[in-house]
């Protein structure tokens, strides 16, 4: 297992990956309190079955009531039942412009009402899935007793938080801090993070992440969530990564080296969790079956499935078709031995190439359906379930390997490994697609 | 304002990406291809696969955005013998000759006014075939009719 590895929850039918590829890779699981609020049965009995030697941490989520309220409404305007269930257990304060008005900082001013909003966000992370657990019918297969004869209790609780972009720090930050102020009077056994939300153009405002930090230098928070608003670290430029291993660096700083987890980080977030690092940024990255490693606070629709491979040594989810157009130029789908030494030799790869390289298209099989499209049907091409399934578990079985390397490799292996895919990718694909990985190097040697 | 005045000197209007696909339908099909429609090809759709005894010709056509015609002729390369892009402007930019000559991609023109479609680039056997993908395209291919 590795410390640096997280999973993120997210829908029920995913559950069987939370232990793929063995029982213990993860060092532990991010739920979200929206589903634990709806289905903390089924909650309850996923950690039980599956991922009862984890960690767990509820994510409160309380930035979902600062948006517009379209956000947590359906097209009926009628709001969403998860999420209406979330509200009701943090009390008046959210539910009472819940689905008309977003919540605003002059909504909080108030000192009795934050102390009972945070004080309802607490329990509900401290006993809504624990108290489940304790009387679930799969209770009765566990030992409690390894766990001080206690059902298991989050790893940490959330302090409620609010998403700050440039524009809206000064309004939400002094409540941000207020918040986690209420959260750490109110800590018992329990450790208590804080959770930064913020945009993109805050890492590039050293004076703004400067006074952030400084504001919560006061507070004895054990440890911090980060999520920063859909960086894609791929895509990103130089400075928004430096921006973020500079602010990983800071909080660490702050909270005596404990923990800072990336809530949606790729292999470079991975890669600042090296201890080999002079100073590693983060201690845990987070990321879901085949999803999360960047997220936008502000979701955004989804769009037709598409099979997509995780080339290794790009560290990049990329189209099947491209994939296997990179690949076939590259000269790795010639035989199964050159596709296992150059591209992946992990055991869903082996599994599904079984020797012979012409079955990598299994990786893009997809059935063919006929859909509405304007006024006329359109063929679309669907990826089918086991297409889907293999993508995942090879980019699961990948992704353990990442986190292992980044706890274990050198400095000059991790940067070896960084070169190695961009000498071996750009002469097929361009500088621009490769770039990642020199601009990743950089980074991280400062 | 300006760039739309452009586009209507360069580009016949009346005429839609359905209609261009008609005429391209009956220039292959005159010329002895059995031609279908739409097909699926990883995730995407060729707007038009000409098939010659074992030979496949992939068109795309493209009214206005022609870069895009030249991402999407790019899927194409694992699965087509032939690549085409289709285009109904009444001059063809040097940007796309250029870029259709280097993929190798084929140009054909269809001139509205005067109802005739011809090629300005022919296309160059693409070597970049993929037989294990070109086999689940060829069954794909099966499954859809024939456009008369």
């Amino acid at each position: 297992m590795s410390s640096n590895h997280w999973m993120m929850f997210s829908t029920f039918a995913e559950q069987r990956h939370f232990v793929y590829p063995t029982r213990d890779t993860y060092h532990g699981i991010i739920l979200n309190a929206n589903m634990a609020a709806h289905a903390p049965d089924g909650i309850a009995r996923f950690i039980l079955t599956k991922t009862y030697q984890q960690r767990y941490i509820i994510d409160p989520m309380t930035h979902a009531f600062q948006h517009d309220p379209r956000h947590i409404t359906d097209s009926e305007g009628t709001v969403k039942r998860s999420i209406m269930k979330m509200a009701q257990e943090y009390g008046e304060l959210i539910t009472n412009n819940l689905g008309k008005r977003p919540l605003l900082p002059s909504m909080l001013k108030d000192e009795g009402e934050c102390k009972d909003f945070v004080e309802s966000c607490l329990n509900f992370q401290k006993s809504h899935i624990s108290q489940r657990i304790e009387t679930s019918e799969d209770a009765k297969y566990i030992n409690f007793d390894e766990q001080d004869g206690t059902a298991p209790k989050p790893f940490a609780l959330i302090a409620p938080y609010f998403y700050m972009k440039e524009a809206t720090a000064s309004l939400w930050l002094d409540i941000n801090v207020k918040l986690a102020e209420l959260t750490v009077k109110q800590k018992e056994d329990i450790p208590i993070f804080g959770m930064l939300v913020l945009s993109q153009g805050i890492l590039l405002n050293n004076t703004l992440v400067n006074k952030i930090v400084e504001k919560f230098k006061s507070i004895s928070l054990d440890g911090f969530l980060i999520w920063i608003d859909d960086l894609n670290e791929a895509l990103a430029e130089e400075s928004h990564l430096k921006g973020l291993i500079s602010l990983g660096r800071k909080l660490r700083a702050i909270s005596g080296s404990k923990q800072v987890i990336n809530l949606h980080g790729g292999y470079f977030s991975v890669l600042a969790t090296s201890e080999k690092l002079s100073v590693s940024a983060l201690s845990g990255v987070c990321h879901g079956p085949e999803f999360g490693e960047y997220r936008a606070v502000i979701p955004v629709g989804g769009g037709i499935p598409i099979a997509r491979y995780y080339i290794p040594l790009l560290h990049q989810r990329i189209r099947y078709r491209e994939a296997a157009a990179i690949l076939n130029e590259m000269g790795f789908l010639q035989d199964a031995r050159t596709f296992h030494d150059k591209v992946c030799e992990c055991p869903e790869c082996r599994n599904t190439i079984d020797n012979n390289p012409d079955n990598f298209t299994l990786f893009g099989e997809s059935n063919v359906k006929l859909v509405k499209r304007g006024s006329g049907l359109a063929r679309m091409e669907y990826p089918t379930p086991r297409t889907k399934l293999r993508c995942l578990q090879h980019y699961l079985e990948r992704k353990r390997i990442e986190y292992e390397f980044a706890s274990t490799a050198s400095i000059e292996q991790l940067k070896g490994d960084l070169n190695s895919g961009c000498e071996q990718f750009k002469e097929i694909i361009g500088l621009d697609q490769v770039s990642h990985l020199e601009t990743w190097q950089q980074c991280l040697g400062d | 304002m300006i760039q739309y005045r452009k586009l209507m000197m360069t580009t016949t209007s009346t005429i839609c990406e359905d209609d261009l696909i008609q005429a391209i339908t009956a220039f292959f099909s005159k010329n002895g291809y059995r031609v279908r429609h739409e097909v699926p090809n990883m995730g995407q759709s060729i707007d038009l696969a000409a098939t010659k005894n074992r030979w496949i010709t992939a068109v795309e056509a493209k009214l206005h955005d022609w870069t895009r015609g030249l991402k999407q002729c790019k899927a194409h390369e694992l699965v087509a013998d032939y690549i085409c892009i289709a285009v109904a402007t009444q001059n063809i930019s040097d940007r796309l000759r250029d870029q259709a000559l280097l993929n190798g991609y084929g140009i054909i023109r269809w001139d509205n006014r005067k109802s005739v479609c011809q090629w300005i680039e022919r296309p160059k056997r693409n070597e970049k075939v993929w037989l294990a993908q070109r086999r689940q395209f060829s069954r794909n291919l099966r499954g859809i009719e024939y456009v008369e």
